[in-house]
């Protein structure tokens, strides 16, 4: 097998073999009259829990998750899901600050944890390498690896 | 210096097991509600990220809390066993022993993942080319055979040991480890009787936490069983095919209520042993030929017929054992011989936990005109593939019927 063709093969296996991202939160920002609304997609995160860090100069106004399941202190705010997939919140604040939010999230079913918005888990908890899902980032990484790879082979 | 360290680890773990309610479970009625799980995750998150001082549970506490919430709608969990004995759990079970290894299939079946698993018996390590995620895994020994410094060095939450096979040495174990460390829990489950084989997955589905993964298998099995036995269901006892089953020992065969009976009974033969009180009765060649089987099923696979299963890809034995059969003396008289209805199974798809593709098997071999869509071969790559997640290639490797 020539040795190019060895490495579009490696990265090939490492398509298939990546581990599948099973909890993620992804987070969009919409400016908003003088605030901005931000809405969190959970995927996969039955129970657990997130803490959304709010950019200085932006002020908590309220959000649509219920009230006993939502702590704020200071720029710090922390969301108990229990079953939710999307929760909404507001704040008052500048457009400009749409990038600054972070956030962080954990699974408490299988110990995973991650960054709101960074697609998968940084820590893969106890069992998340075998379990079923649908590729995430890391497949989609593999496939951009891919085609490097195949650029780099067609000389290009 | 070891003895203290055990003791001291014994300690610990009767300190964690006086722990007896539903974590985070605040008012103390035994039921985690929503409320008290939110709170519960608030603090926790209050104090490691938000700069809060209040009491928060720990996070092994929150975890199982959020365990016992999503699985067991917040309450403890009874369980009742295959022996009959309820046990009441409050916590998830994270660190499981096995002595079973029927059960540890089962377990995959079902989707419990391998890192829950600490200890395994001897045969499961003896088998890499089923078992390959567990080596390395701590080695119990056998039923028969403990190793009981082993079994409590690896802290189990839970062992699992046969129901009925063996008891007075399962017993044993039991009372054994309980003298170490009280805490342990003990489960008695078999995973390869028919009979008990949906409600021990239901039951260890609940107890494990993996309830949907335990009903997309137990729908999987249950295609194969429920087609078997819709189109079996018409044909009159009278006439259903007279079966000589014998075991890897020439001439034992399997009296009425044994397994090999209940299974010629699921896949609609007729046992001509059946009115044999003994459970595997070594029976008269003579009587074989008096009583004239339309099929004969030859199991392979232990005693001194080792050979195929995942293990042997070579088919020369199986068909040398079905040349044997007839070539016994006057069993060519017997109509299974004449017709060529000898048919060869290894134990691995019959005996234990895979028994349902042994039974598709013998349906497709006692009636092939009611079961010509019946594909035994690919409900077997479909189990190994998708419900013990392996990487084997059966048009490559292994040997389990002859013939093929």
């Amino acid at each position: 097998m020539l040795p190019k063709r060895a490495v579009l093969l490696c990265i090939l296996v490492f398509v298939l073999a990546a581990p599948a991202a099973a909890g993620s939160i992804e987070r969009i920002v919409t400016p908003s009259g003088n605030g901005l609304d931000i809405t969190l997609t959970l995927t996969d995160i039955p129970v657990g829990g997130i803490v959304e860090t709010l950019p200085d100069g932006c002020t908590w106004t309220e959000a649509d998750h219920p009230e006993n399941r939502t702590r704020v202190s200071g720029q710090q705010v922390a969301f108990a899901v229990i079953g939710e997939e999307t929760i909404r919140y507001r704040v008052q604040g500048p457009p400009d600050a749409a990038e600054a939010f972070a956030g962080t999230w954990e699974d408490l079913l299988t110990g995973e944890s991650g960054t709101v918005g960074a697609g998968e888990p940084r820590n893969p908890g106890p069992g998340a390498a075998t379990a079923p899902g649908t590729p995430g980032f890391g497949c989609a990484a593999a496939i951009v690896a891919l085609a490097a790879a195949y650029r780099w082979r067609c000389g290009r | 210096m070891t003895r203290r360290l055990l003791l001291l680890a014994c300690s610990l773990c009767l300190l964690a097991g006086m722990a007896q309610g539903v974590p985070c479970d605040r008012d103390g009625d035994d039921t985690l509600t929503a409320p008290e799980l939110a709170t519960a995750i608030l603090d926790s998150l209050d104090v490691r990220f938000m700069g809060g001082t209040a009491a928060a549970p720990s996070p092994v506490d929150l975890r199982d809390a959020a365990f016992v919430y999503e699985h067991w709608d917040g309450r403890a969990l009874k369980i009742t066993d295959t022996s009959g004995r309820a046990t009441t759990l409050t916590r998830p079970l994270r660190r499981i022993a096995l002595f079973n290894s029927d059960t540890l299939e089962m377990m995959r079946s079902i989707g419990v993942e391998p890192d829950r698993v600490v200890g395994v018996s001897k045969y499961t390590l003896e088998d890499p080319t089923y078992f390959p995620e567990y080596r390395g895994t701590a080695n119990l020994g056998s039923v028969w055979s403990p190793d009981y410094e082993q079994a409590a060095a690896v802290r189990p939450d839970a062992v699992f040991l046969y129901a009925t096979i063996s008891q007075s040495s399962c017993d044993e174990i039991e009372e054994t480890l309980l003298s170490i460390d009280p805490t342990i829990r003990f489960f008695r489950f078999d995973s390869y009787r028919p009979a008990v084989y949906a409600d021990e997955a239901r039951k260890m589905g609940a107890l494990l936490g993996t309830e949907e993964e335990t009903e997309r298998f137990l729908a999987f099995h249950g295609s194969v069983m429920n087609t078997v036995a819709g189109r079996i269901a018409s044909i009159p006892a009278d006439d259903r095919v007279p079966v000589y089953l014998e075991s890897w020992n020439d001439y034992k065969s399997a009296g009425k209520g044994s397994g090999y009976d209940e299974k010629i009974e699921l896949a609609g033969g007729r046992n001509i042993f059946a009115d044999t009180t003994v459970e595997y009765p070594v029976v008269d060649p003579e009587a074989v030929i008096s009583r004239n089987p339309d099929v004969i099923v030859k199991i392979v696979g232990a005693g001194e017929l080792v050979f195929g299963g995942y293990g042997g890809d070579d088919p020369a034995p199986f068909e040398e054992v079905c040349r044997t059969i007839e070539s016994r003396p006057v069993w060519d008289r017997i109509g299974a011989v004449r017709d060529g209805r000898v048919h060869v199974i290894h134990s691995d798809v019959i005996g234990g936990p895979e028994y349902f593709i042994g039974v598709a098997y013998m349906a497709k071999w006692f009636y092939p005109d009611l079961f010509p869509d019946l594909d035994p071969r690919a409900i077997h790559r479909q189990y190994l593939e998708e419900f013990q997640r392996l990487d084997y290639d059966l048009d490559k490797h292994g040997t389990f019927v002859y013939p093929a």
